[in-house]
This record gives structure tokens, sequence and C-alpha cells, in this order.
């Protein structure tokens, strides 16, 4: 298999956003497998620099909507305003109609605003007054948020985590990392950064992600997987199919970034916990565990005795 | 990413393995030379213990350095010195087991190499051996085993020094389980055969009843609750009071000891030599019963008067003495069953001898003049056997005889002292000192030492048996009267009727002196109902432990063998041979076959399989959710490149035929076979550069 411009892709984010190769590497291949990715860690961490070089580097049109808890779906999505010249309603759209939208802090927004975002995201079109208007493809949601203990945020509930393909944690660059990130000259970055690829390229990677071929063997350890997550009294919730293809597609993305026409075992282990971890809720209580569990369901199962 | 997800593995290094080794195995010398307690000596004990330390301390890294060999020969020479100086009164057998054991701790202390480890591993076996020549009940049994698997385990760790210690139990576990079924066929079917050579004893071994008795040179009679035997009885047991075991008869006496006469012995010499055995005249009804007898270390057998060997397995290997003794052709080294019929009023009918007369009327000229001149005086009053021996009874039931078990000091004279001075004492005073009043006015008459009562234990579908303590032990008077016979008496049953009729801890309780030197004893405490009832379940396990594992013998397995065969002919016997055989071959299908299940996946897998195995056996193991890739991606990291490059050739191949998409990929990948080739030349590979980095010592 050729070299894919999708790898020279993550090069180029990390040299905006160092030292998080494997967070870039999965941002990619969520965007790659035709997913919406959220983000989820502290203020200050590069959530909102990943997602605008994603935009740049991959040449997606652009926008950002900060939410606040006094947002509404109509801010978001766009408003029919009487034109007088017209006689007739107009439809303004919202910002939510771009090619790559991030939401910036999602669980600030009231549940209403949030779940007009996740329609959209699940459908794909806006339906306002009757009129359905779609969205432009290809079309991605970077939701970003803050870890649920702060305050003033609304948790999004399961069945609207569940619309996220992955979900990933940027967590602290190591010492060097940090260190060249501030002997970098700052603010030239953006400029740099040229799109690696025109957009139907892109459009022409993701067809080819899908056909990247799963054998048999690895299909059993996925739904070995699954299964474990519903039988195990471990979960209280598990995998639902739509996490098994989920799980499926992503692992397709990550192994055509790693140039590879099939599937091993390896690329389900690597997208497991960003495609798993949002999706499952421990059966105890005990909130210990919890950072760990798509780790537990790994050590579950033995990939090649099946 | 992969590797992040990974706990830290902690590989072992070759030096702690051998240490935790040696640690179980110094564990395993302490414990099982402290089962041999009795055997060994205090000093042996401590240098073992020192051994166990030294192990400790260097497992624990507190101390890094093994005792120098020149320490090392120097105890050793020291120690060889200790035991020829305690050989002159010892044992051989106790010698050569200390020896074994001093071994094991010496060799404990400088083990080293792996040969060490081996040696160690195979003296504890056979000291685990020797410890069943000193213990053989149930509980012992179930600590060997226990010591052995625990042998077995530090040979597993030894030898799989990765894998963790619950895995290695596991492992070990499941081998022993699946051999006890294999091991449990063999024990009944193979030849019971008699030992090929026999354990040296000695004076020190003896348990029971000692051969004569001096009664006035004991002022504590010492007791056990350890059981001298068990009998086990077809009909009606026998009432309390004529339970009288007879064991050894003594004739001689020389005013202060009875023994067993010389003469008798030697008569008994001649007779044995002469195959002339000796059988008593039998009349009248009869009990029969089994006794499976303790080990004794002596040649005395225990009946109720008078008793005949029941079949001819006991005919032959019981020699009967003219007087009604019973005689092991055997020293009694491990549990004895044998099977008699007793003739209760037999006794009263049997020819008196010529010897009988000699023998039982001699008594010493000098001492114990009081009770000559009392015996002289009241045979001039009483001209009759009969009546003489009436008065002497009498003489005990007047007088304010005690029964004790701390009588005083009775050296001079002692039957005089008893008589008439301290007029307390126990059995064996009161044996002796009749009998020999008896003789003293001309009335034959001999000490007859044995056990008397026994505990009944009655199960609803077993047999009721009887379970003889070693406190059960009894010394009585037989006595030889023209117009009765042989006549038994018992002074003792006058003084203290309770002795005979509810046994001794009855007859003490105001003492307080039953089974006073052994205060834990479960025997002590029987009036705790919940207590009494484990003390007789313990009985009654080691009953059928006795009984039916270390009483099988030859008859047994003959028995067996009818009660399976119907009739025992060769061709049965051979078509039994067969069965077995082939049971144990499926009983080993039944191990095997989910290995050669395991064994039939596609070629593939088990060719990458082998290759991991290679791997585990040098000490890494794949975490059984490690995806094939990453784990070659670490044995890269761990293992020189002459290993790990076979091994990530073998991984490459096996994701191709795993995981490609064969249809796609049809003319340009190599065909399956051609793979396979691929991967088991790689695997020789790998295998040979394995042993190769192993060579280095450990």
């Amino acid at each position: 298999m050729n070299e894919n411009p999708l790898s020279n892709a993550t090069n180029t984010i990390s040299q905006v956003l160092i030292g998080k190769p494997k967070q870039v590497k999965l941002a990619l291949t969520c965007l790659i497998a035709d997913g919406h990715l959220l983000i989820e860690d502290l203020p200050g961490m590069g959530k909102t620099t990943l997602s605008h070089t994603l935009a740049m580097v991959l040449g997606l049109q652009y926008s950002r909507i900060q939410f606040t808890s006094d947002l509404l779906p109509a801010d978001m999505l766009g408003i029919n305003i009487f034109d007088n010249k017209e006689q007739e309603f107009r439809f303004h759209p919202g910002p939510v109609f771009s090619q790559l939208v991030l939401a910036d802090e999602i669980n600030r927004a009231s549940p209403k605003t949030q779940s007009a975002l996740l329609e959209a995201m699940e459908e794909g079109q806006v339906s306002l007054d009757g009129k359905t208007h779609l969205l432009p493809k290809p079309f991605f949601v970077i939701g970003t948020q803050n870890p649920q203990h702060q305050s003033g945020t609304y948790p999004l509930p399961e069945s609207q985590l569940d619309r996220f393909l992955m979900r990933i944690q940027l967590g602290y660059p190591n010492k060097e990392a940090e260190k060249s990130m501030l002997t970098a000259q700052i603010g030239d970055n953006k400029t740099i950064i040229k799109p690696v690829m025109p957009l139907n390229h892109f459009i022409q990677a993701q067809e080819s992600a899908t056909k990247i071929h799963a054998s048999d063997e690895l299909l059993n350890y996925i739904l070995a997987l699954v299964t474990h997550s519903r039988e195990s009294n471990q979960f209280a919730n598990p995998l639902s199919p739509r996490a098994t293809k989920a799980l499926l597609s992503a692992a397709k993305a990550w192994a055509y970034l790693n140039n590879r026409d099939y599937l091993i075992p390896e690329d389900v282990q690597a997208v497991l916990p960003s495609v798993a971890e949002h999706r499952l809720r421990s059966a105890s209580s005990d909130f210990s565990t919890q950072g760990s569990l798509s780790q537990i369901l790994l050590e579950a199962i033995d990939p090649i005795a099946l | 990413m992969i590797k992040a997800l990974r706990p830290t593995e902690q590989l072992t290094t070759k030096h702690s393995v051998k240490s935790i080794t040696l640690l179980i195995l110094a564990i395993e010398l302490v414990l099982v030379s402290l089962s041999l307690y009795e055997s060994v000596f205090t000093w042996v004990m401590l240098i073992i213990g020192c051994s166990g330390v030294i192990r400790v301390i260097i497992y624990s890294q507190y101390y890094k350095h093994l005792p120098t060999i020149r320490t090392l020969n120097l105890l050793a020479v020291l120690s060889i010195l200790g035991l020829i100086y305690s050989s002159f009164n010892e044992s051989l057998l106790l010698i050569m087991v200390n020896l074994l054991v001093l071994a094991c701790a010496l060799k404990l202390m400088q083990a080293r190499s792996q040969r060490d480890v081996y040696q160690l591993v195979s003296s504890l076996f056979f000291v685990i051996g020797c410890g069943f020549i000193f213990n053989q009940s149930i509980g012992f049994y179930i600590f060997y085993t226990l010591m052995s698997l625990i042998l077995l385990i530090s040979l597993a760790c030894f030898q799989a020094p990765s894998l963790p210690i619950q895995r290695q139990c596991k492992t070990v576990l499941k081998l022993s389980l699946q051999a006890l079924p294999i091991s449990i066929l063999l024990f009944l079917v193979l030849p019971h055969l008699p030992p090929l050579w026999q354990v040296p004893t000695s004076k020190s071994f003896e348990t029971g009843l000692a051969d004569n008795i001096t009664p006035g040179d004991i002022a504590q009679l010492s007791q056990s609750s350890d059981l001298a035997f068990r009998a086990t009885f077809q009909g009606p047991v026998p009432n309390p009071k004529d339970r009288y075991w007879r064991a050894i008869v003594m004739e001689d006496f020389d005013g202060k000891t009875w023994r067993t006469a010389p003469l008798r012995k030697k008569i008994q010499e001649q007779l044995k030599r002469q195959n002339k055995e000796f059988s008593p005249a039998v009349t009248g009804s009869y009990t029969e019963y089994d006794i499976m007898v303790e080990p004794t270390h002596q040649n005395w057998l225990f009946a109720l008067d008078i008793a005949t060997p029941n079949n001819s397995k006991s005919a032959n290997e019981i020699w009967q003495s003219s007087n009604y003794q019973l005689i092991s052709n055997q020293t009694l080294l491990s549990k004895y069953e044998y099977s008699v019929r007793s003739y209760p009023q037999a006794l009263a009918h049997q020819r008196f001898t010529q010897i009988d007369q000699r023998l039982n009327l001699d008594v010493p000229e000098s001492g114990n003049k009081k009770t000559q001149s009392w015996v002289a005086f009241q045979r001039k009053l009483k001209p009759s056997d009969d009546e003489f021996i009436q008065a002497v009874l009498r003489y005990f039931t007047q007088q304010p005889f005690v029964y004790t078990l701390r009588p005083k000091l009775m050296l001079s004279d002692p039957i005089d002292t008893f008589l008439f001075e301290n007029q307390a004492g126990f059995c064996s005073h009161y044996a002796s000192a009749f009998a020999y009043m008896l003789r003293l006015g001309n009335v034959p008459a001999r000490v007859v030492t044995g056990y008397q009562g026994g505990e009944l234990v009655k199960e609803n579908n077993q047999a009721p048996y009887l379970s003889i303590y070693q406190y059960d032990a009894h010394a009585w008077v037989e006595a030889w009267t023209e117009q009765r016979g042989w006549q038994r008496f018992d002074p003792t049953a006058l003084v203290a009727p309770d002795r005979i009729e509810f046994g001794l801890q009855q007859a003490m309780q105001d003492e307080g002196s039953f089974l006073a030197d052994s205060p834990f004893s479960l025997a002590r405490m029987s009036n705790v109902a919940w207590l009494n009832n484990f003390r007789l379940f313990l009985a009654d396990l080691d009953y059928d432990w006795s009984r039916f594992v270390l009483g099988f013998d030859d008859t047994k397995q003959k028995d067996l063998f009818k009660l399976i065969l119907g009739k025992v002919t060769p061709d049965r016997l051979s078509l039994l041979g067969l069965g077995i055989i082939s049971l144990v071959a499926l009983l080993l299908c039944l191990f095997f076959l989910p290995h050669w299940l395991k064994n039939r996946m596609d070629t593939t897998q088990r060719l990458y399989f082998k290759a991991l195995d290679v791997f585990e056996s040098a000490g890494t193991i794949r975490p059984n959710w490690q995806a094939p890739l990453s784990f070659s991606e670490d044995i890269q990291q761990q293992y020189p490149a002459t290993i790990s490059n076979p091994f990530t050739q073998i991984t490459q191949l096996y994701l191709r035929i795993q995981y490609q998409d064969t249809n796609k990929h049809k003319h340009s990948v190599l065909n399956t076979k051609r793979t396979h080739k691929l991967m088991r030349n790689h695997l020789q590979k790998l295998k040979k550069e394995i042993i190769k980095n192993n060579k280095s010592p450990l």
C-alpha cells in the first residue's frame, strides 16, 4: 500500500500539538471513521488547538460554538428571518453549518441545546419550522467537555455520549514536550499549516478505510469483547451493537493510518479505550475502578485463542 | 499505546527463584523433622533450625553469603562424631534417620547449584518415607501427603520460575488429583509383597507392655492415651468384667521383679524349632473377633482367654505358647490384624504339667519375712487350697487398701511394705503380692499382664468394636487348684471394683491422676460431650483407616479379587489385569485428550503457540490478552536479535495467514503450505537460539 498522505497529517498536527502523537492519531482515526469526537479534559490542555489544527490540515470549513448555559438551539442551528423584500421567511444558517464544528464545553449548555446538536450530529440535517436543511458533507463535530465534576456542567446522558464515536483525553504533556512547546515560535504555527490534501482525497481515504479486510478471527475477537461486556457482571452499561460497529470502523481507520490493508488485534486494542470507555459504566459504585473499564475488558479476552 | 496498558511485569531473576525454592525446601525440612520429633535428636533439630534460618535470611536478602565450605565441613565432622557417640545408646535406624536429616540440613546450608536442589528434593522425599516408619496414623498420612505436595510445588517453582505461585499450586494439585485414581487402582491390584528388608529395632521403640514388672520401683505410673489395639466382634461383646486381654505371662519372681520364666522361653524355642505347636484343649462356647494391633515393636499379641487363631493366615503367623499366650512370628512394626476365637470357660480345663508346677511354686527364700510368716499362719488354719485363697482375698477386702496411681516407693521387702505398711498401690502391686502369697501357701500362681476393659464403639451398620488404650494396661493373677484348674483372680477388682467395671478414668476420679502427665489428652476430657464425640469420631476414623487402608494385605486383596471375579482363575485374573490397565489408559486418555484436541487446531495456530511455548519455558509469558504483534515487539526489546528475529518472522507469517484477506492476495502471498514451512524453519532457529541463550549457568 502506498504511503498515504494522512500520515503526513499526523506529523503536521504534532508540530502544533506537541507531545501528543497518540491522541492526534486517535483524533484522525475518528475522522477517517466518519465519527464525531469528544475530547474531555481540563481547560488549557489544547482541546481547541487540536480541533482547529485538524480542520486546517484537512482543509475543512471550520466553525466554533462556545457553549454556555444560556445558549439556545437557534443560536447554533440558525433562524428563519422574515425578509421584507421577498416577503417570505429566509433561513439564516447558524454556525453548525460547517464541515467541522467545534462544540466547545458542550456540557455547559442546557440539555435542550445539547440534544439539538446531538440530533444534528446523528441525522446530518437540521429541521426547522417544517423545513429540512442538509448539513454539509463531511460533517464532523468535535465536542470538548470539562470533567464531570466541574461546577456549572450538565453531564451528557449516556444516549448522547453514544453518538460520539470516540472520546479521548489529552492529558499533560511530558517535560520535554512542554519545553519544546515553550521554545517554539508561538503564533506562527497556524499560518504555516496548509491542507495536506484536497478534500476529495480525504473522502476517498474514508472510503478505502471501510474496505480494509477484517478476517473471521478478528471479528470473533471484537464479538468476544462485546459479549464479555454483556455477560460479565462488572459492567452496568455494556456495549451496544452501535458500539460494536463503532469499534470495527475505528479499528479499520486505525489500520488505515498504519498503512495496513487488514485488521489485526492490535488495531482493536488501540482504539478500544477511546471507543468503549465512555459507553461503559461500572456495575460497582466504586468510582476508583472506572478509569480502567476498557482495560478490564481487554484483559478478559485472549485475542489469539479464538 | 498498548504498552501503556500493560501492567508492569515483574520478571523474577534466576537467583531469587532458587532462593524461593530453597526457602520452601527449608520450611519443608523443618516441618518434616518436627513430625519426627521423637526420633530426631535435639542437637540435630537445632542444626536443622539453623539451616532454616540461613535460608530465610538469604531469601530476605538481609545477608547474602552462604556459610563457607570450611565451616560446613567442620560442622559435618562434628556432627558425625556426635552421631557416632549417640550410636552407643541408640538403635541403628535412629542414627541413620538422624544422619539423613542432618545431611539434608547441611546441604540446605550450602545449596547453590541445580544439582543441589534436585538432591535435596529427592532426599526430602526419602525423609518423608522415613516418617512413615514412625507414624502411620491418618493424621500423619494427611500431613505427609501435604508435605509431598509442597515438595512438588517447590520443584515446579524451580522448573518454571516465571509462573506465579498460584499457578504452580494449581498445576501440582491438578497433577496429583490425576495421579490419585491411578494410585488407588495400583494400591488395590498390585501384589502386596512382604517387606524386602527389615528395619532394625531397639528397645527405645517398644511401646505398650514391658516384659517384666517391678511394682516397688514405680512411684508414679505413667499413662498414655495411645491406642493399643482394637477388637471387632462378630457376635456379642463380652461384659466389661470379662474383658481380660492376656498378653504376657510372668512366672519368675525374685522377690521384687516378675518376669517371663527363662525356662519357658527355652522350651518355647525348642518347640518352635521342631515346629511343634502347643494347642490348648478348648471346650464350651466361644466368641470370634478380629484384632488390629498398633505397632509395638514387640511380639506379644492380645486375646481373651483362651484364644486360638481363627483362620489359616493367623494360624501361620501366630505361635501359641503353652501358657496360652499368642506370640507373633514377626515383630509388630506396623499395624497388624489377626483373627481369633476365645473360649472363656476353657481355662479351667487345661492340663497342668510338671513344668507348670515347678515354675509356679518357685519363691525366693529370703526377704518379705512378715508376709512369709503371715501366710504360714493362715495356711495352718486353712488346709484346703480354696479356703486359703479366700482367706488371702479376704485380707485385701478387710484391710484398708487403696487403689492409687501414685504409690510410695517400696525398695526393700516391697511386698511386706505394701501389704502391712503402705497398703496403697496399683494393679501390679496387688497382682504381685497376691501371687507371691499364694506361692508361699503352696498354691501354684503366676502374674499375667495385658489389658483390661476397653471402650465400646457401636456404629449402626458396623460390627461393634472395642478400643483398648495404653491406660487400660493391667496385671492379674492365675492360680491352679486341683478342683478348679487354672483360675483367674484379680485382687485389684476387690479393692477398686470401679477399675474393672468402668475403667481407669472412673476409678481415678477422686485422685485426679488419670492421664495426669498428659493434661491435653482428649481422653481426659471425655466428660465434655462434644469433645468426647470428637474423640470417638477421630478414633473411628483411625479405626477405619487402619482396617481398610493399612490393613489391606494380600488376603484382603484376594478377597477383593474374589468379590470382583467370583472365582479366582488365571484367565479371570489376567482379564482383570487387562481391565485395570485399560482403565488406567482411559484415565490417561481423559487427561491427554484436551491436549490432543488442542493440537488438532489449525497448523498456523499450533506453530505460533509452539513459538509462544518456547518463550514461556524461557521465562517470558505472553499476558493472555496481548496481541501477537505487540508481543513480538516486547520480545525484540527483551531478547537479542538472534532470538527476536525468527520470532518476528513467525509473528509476521502468523498475522498474514490469520488476518490478511486471502482472496485478495492469492497470487502475491506465499501459499499456506509454504508459509507453514517457513514458520517451522523459524521455529527451529528460535529453539536453537533459546537453548544457546539458556546455557549460561543458573
